[in-house]
């Protein structure tokens, strides 16, 4: 075992200096997946940064337009509107990050100082903690914004108050004296705002402060809707390119391991190790754990990379922490079978990597398999790339029960066993 | 310390060694001399277990057949064609390789510390090997075979492609190797070597082992007759074979009197085109 380890730290070692090597393991796929990832996105949603909202418009008068188009000139926010139905399911499946819902009567609401405060409705994910903070503060400065342009634009509070004493007058629920007050008062400070313009735009400042403190007693509500995300699709194009550039990098330590084993023949470092007192079974297994350990760290370093730069979240961790084992597990094998591709560095590296980039066509490692004809899709099924996808897939964004993993899995471990003791056996039968 | 016993072994129709047998003493110097094709490397690799033997067997120590770990744990070896990592230091090749022998721990960096030192490596320990000449890399070649301290040393070729200041280093350190009781095999192409450093010498050609003996004993029996060029002071030039060069000399000076003379003794490239009718050095 001690000579297994040192075996395979040698290989790390070298790995680390192989500059090649180390930037196909390593930073070639964190490339892959971001560069089309962002293709992808960019495709979807217009290209527009910001979040994705959808604003759903139950009011549908022109104040509730106004809110809608206010919200859209925002750098912040990325809008599009839909019906109510649409919105949650867009929302549910990840397309959009939270759907606002202005509902009937929020037009009214929003142009009365003294009535009913606007209501919004937010619509999002319980688990979205971040973006639900965010859209709260937009949406609280947005309905506040507008509350403070009614106190500084004149007209606007006087057509604002010719409607509220409207609504005094008419209201039954008022008690008569508070009626009689207010008809009194209202008209007055109508007066008061037409007649004299020019001291409210000079003190400005204090109608603005005063309009916060007014503001207080009429803050506008948000209430939060709770929508469960359906995870049935990926949340983002970079769930589909994430596994795929996990799997140019696990392809890329693959071929790097095998054809490192193809030069230790070639170097003639193989014929020393197997003077010393170990078995051939032993080098193999030292560049078999190397090569395990190499693309183990590659998946969980892309794995981690993109849920801090494109906060993509596996939907299980478990799942996907099995589904790199048995990934890893499967190249290992498949870096034996490259290792006996050819009996020079160049041939095997060759011959190698155009098998690898044929079973990542095949297998939906360049254009992901639901994009391709039927039949490509069945033909798929003959590529490790396709199994080795589905796994991470799953864990990702599809939530693959267990029973669902396991045929994913089992073909992986399969491809790996078979492989490594093919590769192993003609790789013996040659030295 | 090493049985040879009628081993064979064919590669196709090519049979690389013919039944070959041979016997080194605990403490030898058994120099293999043979032209390139001779069969060494092969005779080698099936010392080392690398092979096995169509025929015949090979028993190393008391323990026996090298194709057993604790066997090959007594031998170290120097292949022919330098198997070292060049992306590694110096340093880590050979202490990757002690590992692979089993050293750990303390033990480990005194051998590898020894072993660097001794083929004169150490200043340059931590270079990578890619940036060493042809004759370090050798160094550290025969660095990697001795770590360990093997009882039984085989060096393949160990100074091909070397300068003269490495080989000489190389000798030193080989013959420093005898001193501390380490049985050698050295195969060679070169006759100087074999003459210079080996207590017995096989001669080897088209896998057969045509003769073994100390270098002395191999030119007496097998050298034949030194040969006497000399020129008469008239400029006629004499050319002949005689076993008493010295007599020869005293006749000619008598007879006629000497201008020039010098005489070629046999040495092992007699001994080889003598035993195979063909020169060493064409091959
Ligand atoms: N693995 C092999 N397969 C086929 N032929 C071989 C192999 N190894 C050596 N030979 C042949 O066996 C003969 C002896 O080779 P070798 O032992 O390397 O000679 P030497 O070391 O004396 O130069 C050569 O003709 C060589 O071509
Ligand atoms: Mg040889």
């Amino acid at each position: 075992m001690n000579e297994i380890i040192a075996l395979a730290a040698k290989d790390l070692r070298m790995l680390l200096r192989d500059k090649a090597g180390f930037f196909f393991a390593f930073v070639f796929p964190v490339v892959y997946a971001s560069f089309f990832g962002m293709i992808m996105s960019g495709m979807g949603g217009g290209g527009s940064s910001g979040i994705y909202v959808v604003v759903v418009d139950e009011d549908q008068t022109e104040g509730s337009a106004a809110f809608v188009r206010q919200l859209s000139d925002l750098d912040a926010l990325n809008v599009i509107t839909t019906g109510r139905d649409e919105a949650q399911d867009l929302v549910r499946r990840g397309k959009r990050a939270a759907m606002l819902v202005l509902p009937t009567g929020f037009g009214k609401a929003r142009a009365e100082i003294f009535g009913n405060p606007p209501e919004v409705g937010l619509g999002i994910d319980p688990a979205r903690a971040a973006e639900t903070g965010m859209l709260q503060g937009i949406l609280m400065g947005e309905l506040f914004g507008d509350l403070q342009r009614v106190f500084t634009d004149p007209t606007a509070m006087a057509g604002q108050l010719d409607s509220t004493i409207d609504e005094v007058r008419n209201a039954e629920d008022i008690d008569p004296l508070t009626k009689t007050t207010l008809l009194t008062f209202l008209p007055a400070l109508k007066t008061f705002m037409t007649k004299m313009p020019d001291l409210q735009n000079d003190d400005s400042n204090d109608g603005g402060e005063g309009t916060n403190n007014a503001a207080g007693f009429m803050q506008p509500k948000i209430e939060k809707i709770d929508i469960l995300p359906q995870r049935d699709g990926p949340q983002s194009a970079y769930e589909i390119t994430l596994a795929q550039g996990a799997v140019w990098g696990i392809m890329g330590c693959a071929a790097g391991f095998g054809i490192s084993l193809v030069v230790e023949r070639t170097r003639g470092t193989l014929v020393r190790l197997r003077m010393a007192p170990i078995s051939l079974w032993q080098v193999l297994a030292g560049k078999g754990v190397a090569c395990f350990f190499t693309t183990m760290t590659v998946g969980i370093g892309l794995f981690v990379f993109a849920a801090i730069v494109f906060g993509v979240r596996p939907h299980s961790y478990a799942m996907l922490a099995i589904a790199l084992v048995c990934v890893s597990f499967a190249f290992v094998g498949i870096m034996m079978m490259l290792a006996v591709m050819g009996k020079t560095e160049q041939a095997a590296g060759g011959i190698g990597w155009a098998i690898l980039v044929v079973l990542a066509m095949i297998g939906g490692g360049m254009m992901p398999l639901a994009f391709m004809p039927a039949w490509m899709q069945d033909v798929a099924v003959i590529s490790p790339i396709k199994w080795s996808i589905l796994a991470m897939e799953g864990a990702m964004w599809r939530a693959f029960s267990p029973t669902e993993m396991l045929t994913p899995c089992l073909v992986l471990i399969g491809i790996g066993i078979g492989c490594f003791g093919m590769g192993a056996k003609v790789f013996k039968a040659t030295v | 310390m090493l049985v040879i016993d009628s081993i064979r072994k064919q590669f196709g129709d090519l049979v690389a060694v013919d039944s070959v047998s041979l016997s080194i003493a605990a403490g030898e110097i058994f120099g293999l001399l043979g032209p390139n094709g001779a069969g060494k490397t092969t005779t080698v690799n099936m010392c080392v277990g690398l092979l096995r033997p169509d025929r015949g067997s090979i028993a190393i120590g008391d323990t026996g057949d090298p194709t057993n770990k604790d066997v090959r744990r007594l031998v170290g070896v120097a292949p022919q064609s330098l198997a070292i990592y060049d992306e590694m230091s110096g340093r880590e090749n050979v202490t990757f390789f002690g590992k692979m022998q089993g050293l750990r721990g303390s033990e480990l960096k005194e051998r590898v510390a020894w072993a660097l030192e001794f083929v004169g490596l150490a200043d340059r320990q931590q270079d990578k090997a890619s940036e060493y000449s042809g004759g370090m890399k050798r160094r550290l070649n025969l660095a990697i075979a001795v770590v360990h301290k093997p009882k039984l040393l085989l060096l393949d070729e160990p100074t091909v492609g070397v300068d003269p200041q490495s080989r000489n280093a190389i000798f030193e350190h080989i013959l420093a190797l005898r001193e501390m009781d380490t049985t050698i095999i050295y195969t060679t192409h070169y006759m100087e070597e074999a003459q210079r450093l080996c207590d017995r010498v096989g001669i080897m050609d088209r896998g057969n082992l045509l003769a073994i003996d100390s270098v002395d004993g191999l030119i007496e029996t097998h050298g034949g007759a030194s040969r006497v060029i000399a020129t008469r002071p008239d400029g006629e030039a004499v050319e002949m074979q005689t076993d008493d060069p010295l007599a020869e000399l005293q006749r000619l000076q008598s007879n006629g009197g000497l201008q020039t003379f010098h005489v070629e003794r046999a040495n092992l490239e007699t001994v080889f085109l003598n035993l195979t009718g063909r020169a060493l050095r064409d091959e």
